[in-house]
């Protein structure tokens, strides 16, 4: 059965289709790529999905439960989680303390406000797990806005894990990165596959190609063409306007 | 009621409306522009009151005391960008909450110690002071008239000044894109200064103009400012054209709510009880339609920053 | 608020944690040495002061923890004192009763209004806030049965048991300081609870938060009741303190005054509520003796505060971080 389906998304901003009839499948344990070029209506989407935006129409399952009413932090409950392409994570506080507050809110009620959460075990013991899932163990005491930006991109994505997401919607998690950190973030990434199916929405064509199943194209909200990479490479509308009109645009 | 009686009554509200207008057009450009909530904007208000109540009593005429209230007001106000209010546009609002709402203490003690604590008399100008006869059955004072006119001048005035000069192009430009009119060059920090003067100035003016009709006291400049506060969100912070507009707005339905309510609640319920909740009801009206627009429209009639 | 104003600091040292405590312990024998020393104004000067410092500790939750800029909140210590005008002018004589009704009542109108208001953001919050809090203040004022714009007089004292009233300057004293200890106790283990750091991370970053799966509105608004239910409480031991009880109690200017007086202190610090609302009382209360113009000099500590002390009294207090 598939994972997740997107279901003619709406989007209107205004006399604007930002998202025009959007349909999307996501199959278990699949890397599916969202492409596109600056303005096609990217992050549109993933704040569709993720429930910060209310859709003008359309439908969201995930595994076979609707989530098209539900509100982004209902959604996260049902296992759809996301990073930001702006990094978002809590500036002012150690790293310890921004995996602390997302696996809190996943581990019982968040409504306590007697006992002492420095008490709780298993909090820290999850956090721990996080760090060391995205190689943070050594930098667990740092304020996190002093980090450079590859680590705090790495936090953003444990954010997200904390959830135990089903579906993992990463918002270019390479915008802004150097080569090598870049290429950490690769490897993160296909590390976590074996996780969570992920929607990777990203600029980097090397590393999309490297590791995408599958990879739709956004162009003027609307999907150009969905399929193989091969298939996506080989698509003579996708070199013409994607490919094509990057530069331009 | 009589329409003689309401026609009278709308055009108080204009008229309050339009002096709200005076005052809410600085607050909203030093808001949206500078992203300042300057509180003391109400005791620039108190100081024009003040001056041209003291400088008309002293034998002046009233449009001198007016025009030196306005300069001595767009001077104070100058000391008070300089000292203070440019150490805070880049601080959050709470800050620039608390500082000038020290200046306001600071303010009212200041009127205290020189023109002593208990309210001033501030004379309607002689030659203002009759009625004019607008229809057969309906005298209105010149004086409300004159506030009328001047109100709507400056409006125009503001609207040309805004829209149709250079200035008002900068102005325009800072108050939708901060970044963007800095990076095109323009010299934010000498904008910030003219507008921040400029609101003086229309502050003092209306606080000169409102002298003869209010009381001009100590307080009086926290009194009006919650009403200038609430005519800038029904606007939308930073909008000039949304700030006529609400203040227009909020002028009517306060006037209209203390003339009109008492009377409608006195002609269906019990007379004990509408004396009760007529006097409630009109207090509440401004609120009321402000939250009613921030229901419909989180971010005021006119938004600024589209 | 700015990454600098609300960094971490590091926990307090064991003395500073302890000072504050036995300082309150200290506080429950001014009533005795008071008796003593014929200085029973100030009895009731620190009483009316814990009681602002119960009102200020819930401000600060909301505000300093939790970044909701409200500016109404003198609006719910009204409820709370007109909920014991009601409950009083319809014959209610326990004090526990009376101040226990004008806690849930506060409570409701604070879940009301919450509900509503907390849709908005910022500015917007912080004005429509105040215009409810507006129509609060006229809804008093045309309360005739409670005296309307003239207040209402509570004439006879609440029955505190054992054969004690409010009546009983040192024995009202002692209840209200536990209250406010209470409340402080409370106040500060919420800061530390996953309640407490749900609530920071909003102040932060309200969308991370939503978008890993906390239900943020409610969130903000069960801790907004809280407030409000805190304030109302005060509004009740206010009514008593003073045996009288008018619609000014919830004046703009109150709630404004509540706010500078938790910056003042140091917005989402642990005492700063309590320190703020004590500086800015007893300052007022000094000035008042000396001089008629007392409003300039708290004007220009504000001026001073935001200027030099950005993280507030209390912050002054603190180890920087590294």
């Amino acid at each position: 059965m598939t994972l997740f389906v997107a279901q003619d998304l709406v989007k209107r901003f205004g006399g604007l289709l930002a998202t025009d009839h959007v349909s999307l499948a996501v199959e278990h344990g699949e890397v599916h790529a969202l492409i596109g070029p600056n303005g096609a209506g990217k992050s549109t989407l993933v704040n569709l999905i993720s429930g910060l935006l209310p859709a003008d129409g359309g439908r969201i399952v995930l595994d076979g439960i609707d989530l098209t009413a539900m509100s982004a932090h209902e959604r996260v409950r049902h296992g759809l989680s996301r990073c930001f392409q702006i990094t978002s994570v809590f500036r002012g506080d150690s790293v310890l303390d921004n995996l602390l507050l997302a696996v809190q809110a996943h581990a019982g009620s968040s409504f306590r406000c007697f006992g002492r959460r420095s008490g709780e075990a298993a909090l820290g013991e999850r956090a721990l797990e996080l760090a060391h899932k995205v190689g943070l163990e050594g930098m667990l005491d740092r304020e996190a806005g002093t980090l450079p930006h590859g680590v705090q991109r790495k936090l953003d994505v444990a954010l997200a894990l904390a959830a135990r997401p089903k579906l993992l919607l990463l918002d270019e998690p390479m915008a802004g990165m150097g080569p090598e950190d870049s290429q950490q973030m690769v490897e993160l990434i296909a590390r976590l596959r074996s996780d969570a199916a992920i929607l990777l929405i990203e600029h980097d064509m090397d590393a999309v190609f490297q590791l995408a199943d599958r990879i739709s194209v956004l162009d003027y909200g609307k999907v150009l063409a969905s399929g193989d990479t091969t298939y996506i490479r080989e698509h003579p509308e996708v070199q013409a306007v994607y490919l094509g009109t990057e530069e331009a645009r | 009621m009589d329409p003689i009686f309401i026609f009278e009554q709308l055009l108080n509200g204009v008229g309050y409306g339009l002096m709200l207008f005076l005052l809410a057009a600085g607050l909203t450009l030093v808001f949206g522009i500078m992203d300042t909530m300057n509180l003391a904007h109400g005791s620039l208000y108190m100081a024009g009151a003040y001056i041209a109540a003291r400088v008309h009593e002293a034998g002046g005429s009233f449009v001198g005391a007016v025009l030196v209230a306005v300069a001595a007001t767009v001077l104070v106000a100058f000391l008070l960008e300089l000292l203070i209010v440019r150490k805070l546009y880049a601080r959050d609002h709470l800050a620039q909450v608390i500082a000038t709402f020290g200046v306001i203490l600071i303010a009212d003690d200041a009127v205290k110690a020189v023109w002593g604590p208990s309210p001033l008399m501030a004379t309607t100008p002689a030659a203002l002071a009759g009625p004019v006869q607008l229809l057969p059955e309906l005298p209105y004072p010149a004086y409300r008239l004159v506030l009328l006119a001047v109100g709507l001048l400056v409006a125009v005035g503001l609207y040309v000044l805004v829209n149709h000069t250079r200035v008002g192009m900068l102005v325009r430009a800072g108050a939708s894109n901060r970044p963007m009119a800095e990076f095109m060059g323009v010299r934010v920090g000498r904008v910030f200064s003219f507008v921040f003067a400029l609101g003086a100035a229309l502050a003092a003016l209306a606080g000169a103009l409102m002298g003869p009709i209010s009381a001009v006291q100590i307080g009086m400049g926290e009194a009006i400012l919650i009403p200038a506060l609430v005519v800038i969100v029904i606007g939308g912070i930073g909008s000039v054209r949304g700030a006529f507009v609400a203040a227009l707005l909020v002028g009517l339905v306060d006037t209209a709510g203390r003339a009109f309510l008492p009377p409608l609640l006195r002609s269906v319920l019990p007379p004990a009880l509408a004396a009760d909740l007529g006097p409630a009801f009109a207090g509440i009206a401004m609120y009321v339609l402000m939250a009613a627009v921030l229901i419909l429209k989180p971010a005021g009639l006119f938004p600024a920053r589209a | 608020m700015s990454d600098g104003v609300m960094s971490r600091t590091l926990p307090a040292s064991a003395a500073a944690r302890w000072l504050p405590w036995a300082l309150l312990g200290l506080l429950a024998l001014l009533p005795v040495v008071g008796a003593e020393m014929g200085l029973d104004y100030y009895v009731g000067f620190v009483r009316r002061m814990l009681i602002v410092m119960i009102a200020a500790t819930g401000l600060n939750f909301i505000l300093g923890y939790g970044g909701m800029a409200a500016l109404g909140h003198a609006g719910f210590i009204g409820v709370g004192a007109y909920t014991v005008v009601a409950l009083v002018d319809a014959g209610a004589s326990s004090a526990w009763a009376a101040w226990g009704a004008a806690v849930l009542v506060s409570g409701a109108f604070a879940a009301l209004i919450g509900a509503v208001t907390l849709r908005t953001r910022g500015v917007y919050f912080l004005m429509i806030t105040l215009a409810f809090a507006q129509m609060l203040y006229y809804l008093a004022v045309s309360l005739s049965a409670y005296g309307g714009d003239d207040g209402y007089g509570l004439y006879s004292p609440l029955e505190l048991g054992f054969g004690r009233t409010t009546g009983d300057a040192a024995v009202f004293f002692w209840v209200v300081l536990a209250l406010a200890a209470l409340v402080f106790a409370f106040a500060s283990r919420a800061a530390v609870s996953r309640f407490g750091h749900a609530l920071m991370g909003i102040r932060d970053n309200e969308t991370r938060m939503e978008a890993m799966g906390y239900p943020v509105y409610r969130l903000k608004l069960v801790a907004f009741t809280g407030a409000g239910a805190l304030a109302g409480l005060a509004g009740a031991l206010l009514a008593s303190h003073n045996n009288f009880v008018s619609p000014a109690t919830m004046h703009w200017t109150e709630s404004a005054t509540l706010l500078v007086m938790v910056v003042l202190g140091g917005l989402g610090r642990r005492w700063g509520a309590v320190l703020g609302v004590a500086v800015w009382l007893a300052l007022s209360e000094v000035l008042k003796l000396y001089t008629e113009y007392w409003h300039w000099p708290l004007g220009l500590m504000l001026i001073a505060v935001v200027f030099v002390a950005p993280r507030g009294l209390a912050g002054l207090f603190e180890r920087r971080k590294a």
